[in-house]
């Protein structure tokens, strides 16, 4: 079966089976390997991705699902040139080790700093929780939403003059 | 009601194999005509950074920025043994062999600086890929220069290092030995928790530490790996648990097997105390596993201060908590 969709703002068409996975549609598919397969199984975050504006899980969703939706990779973000300021942040926080957890703690980071740019530690311990990582300890995770957030608003304030 | 408590821990650990293994790590650097400098090493870095500090270190002796130098990691073509990325033990052996590897790339630039520039090797300045005479730094011949002068004698600009340090095995009899480990780390580790005896969950609220480490050779890095292992030590003491019946697991994922989230973490106040007392790579020693180990028994401690009870099995679980607590209200009344 053929479906259409849009991924990191192209219009992709593309032949898959009722049984095929998102992730699998992205990773296999349309060779964007920064999702990651965690647990396959929806617990760890590792391949979220947003789907028309919401975080999803892609191991748990077929790619029919994802027929006519706009899908955003971790690939959608910035560039290699332009870092986005969560990338930049993630960077200068020291929030990458093994950067497993990354693509999914971005677009996770995203999603929140999209709903409520100014969060607080606690909600920022929140907006994160859907995504585990085993090696940073989250403390420098965190130090870098902080970061991206006043990055955003310092960027927000300098359009405004 | 809701109780504080803190909780004390202080370890050492040796680290490497030592006990007499033959515990070592190879390197080797090479700068080509073209490109970057190339270290060839197969330490893998599963996350703690070792690739970062191996990059720091071979730029940091061979007077380059660290984007001057890239790594051929894990390619088993390319490289040879750089021993297992375990026993707390990639930056002490691999970095000691890449800054080996590093010094003898060093004394081939002076030697084929010399030849090239017709002087002495003390008269050269060798710095930022640049090798000149004090007297005529215009005049200069880039390390890819110097590459091609030793490709045209039918020589490399590599050197290969190993790092090799005795260790002797402890005396079956006492335990005790010369040198049973190449060094030792320390840390000491305080929690604050707060216990919620209706609940029976810990909140873990703080953690500060104290790592004498040698030297800190990337200070961001060395939090990162603090903060990481603590909240590993944190899962082993409030959460995590394998549950095994006749030899099958019965919780193999990460709804039945508990790992902390970012709800569960803490913030961490980490200090970094340099005191070199070993060989290591500008004196920095290993800190992977000393870094999980202080959180148990601190934590335990904590909860001992909150709630005034023992804990000998971990993990030390709400339920656990609860039923310890009821426990002694028996006890008591």
């Amino acid at each position: 079966m053929q479906i259409r969709l849009t991924v990191n703002g192209e219009e992709r068409v593309v032949e898959t089976t009722a049984t095929t996975r998102l992730l699998d549609l992205l990773r296999t598919d349309l060779k964007l390997t920064g999702t990651k397969e965690g647990c396959g199984k929806g617990e760890c975050g590792a391949c979220t991705v947003l789907l028309n504006g919401q975080l999803v899980a892609s191991c748990l969703l077929l790619a029919p699902q994802a027929d006519r939706a706009e899908i955003i990779t971790i690939e959608g973000i910035g560039s290699a040139e332009g870092l986005d300021p969560i990338q930049e942040s993630y960077l200068e926080a020291g929030a990458v080790q093994c950067g497993f957890c990354t693509p999914g703690m971005i677009l996770a980071s995203k999603k929140l700093l999209e709903e409520n740019p100014r969060p607080t530690v606690e909600e920022i311990r929140r907006g994160l929780s859907g995504n585990l990582c085993r090696c940073t300890g989250y403390h420098k995770i965190i130090a870098a939403v902080r970061l991206s957030a006043q990055k955003m608003a310092d960027k927000g304030e300098g359009k405004d003059e | 009601m809701k109780k504080r408590g803190r909780g004390i821990a202080t370890i050492m650990f040796g680290f490497g194999y030592g006990e007499g293994f033959p515990d070592h790590s190879i390197a080797a650097i090479e700068i080509k005509e073209q490109g970057p400098i190339l270290v060839k090493t197969a330490a893998a870095d599963v996350g703690q950074g070792v690739l970062t500090v191996l990059t720091q270190i071979a730029a940091e002796v061979l007077r380059v920025a660290p984007d001057r130098i890239v790594l051929s990691a894990g390619d088993t073509a390319l490289t040879k043994n750089a021993g297992s990325t375990s026993a707390t033990r990639q930056t002490y052996f691999t970095g000691s062999a890449v800054q080996k590897a590093a010094e003898g790339v060093l004394a081939l630039l002076y030697h084929y600086g010399s030849l090239a520039l017709h002087c002495n090797h003390p008269e050269l300045v060798v710095k930022d890929g640049r090798v000149y005479r004090y007297d005529r730094p215009d005049h200069f011949m880039s390390y890819q220069e110097l590459a091609r002068l030793a490709h045209e004698k039918g020589e490399l600009l590599q050197a290969e290092a190993s790092f090799f340090p005795r260790t002797d095995a402890p005396d079956p009899e006492t335990g005790q030995g010369e040198r049973v480990y190449v060094a030792y780390t320390f840390m000491t580790q305080i929690a604050e928790v707060e216990v919620d005896t209706a609940t029976g969950l810990v909140e873990v609220l703080r953690f500060d530490t104290a790592l004498d480490l040698g030297k800190a050779l990337n200070p961001q890095a060395v939090e990162g790996q603090i903060e990481g292992g603590t909240v590993m030590g944190m899962g082993m003491a409030l959460m995590e648990e394998q549950v095994i019946k006749a030899g099958i697991t019965l919780n193999p994922d990460l709804t039945g097997y508990l790992i902390p989230t970012a709800l569960d973490c803490p913030p961490f106040y980490s200090r970094l105390v340099e005191n070199k007392d070993a060989a290591g790579p500008f004196g920095a020693k290993g800190i992977g596993e000393p870094v999980t180990i202080g959180a148990t028994p601190a934590l335990a401690n904590a909860i001992y201060a909150a709630i005034g009870i023992r804990f000998f099995e971990l993990p030390i679980t709400p339920d656990k908590i609860i039923k310890a607590l009821r426990q002694e209200q028996g006890t008591n009344g």
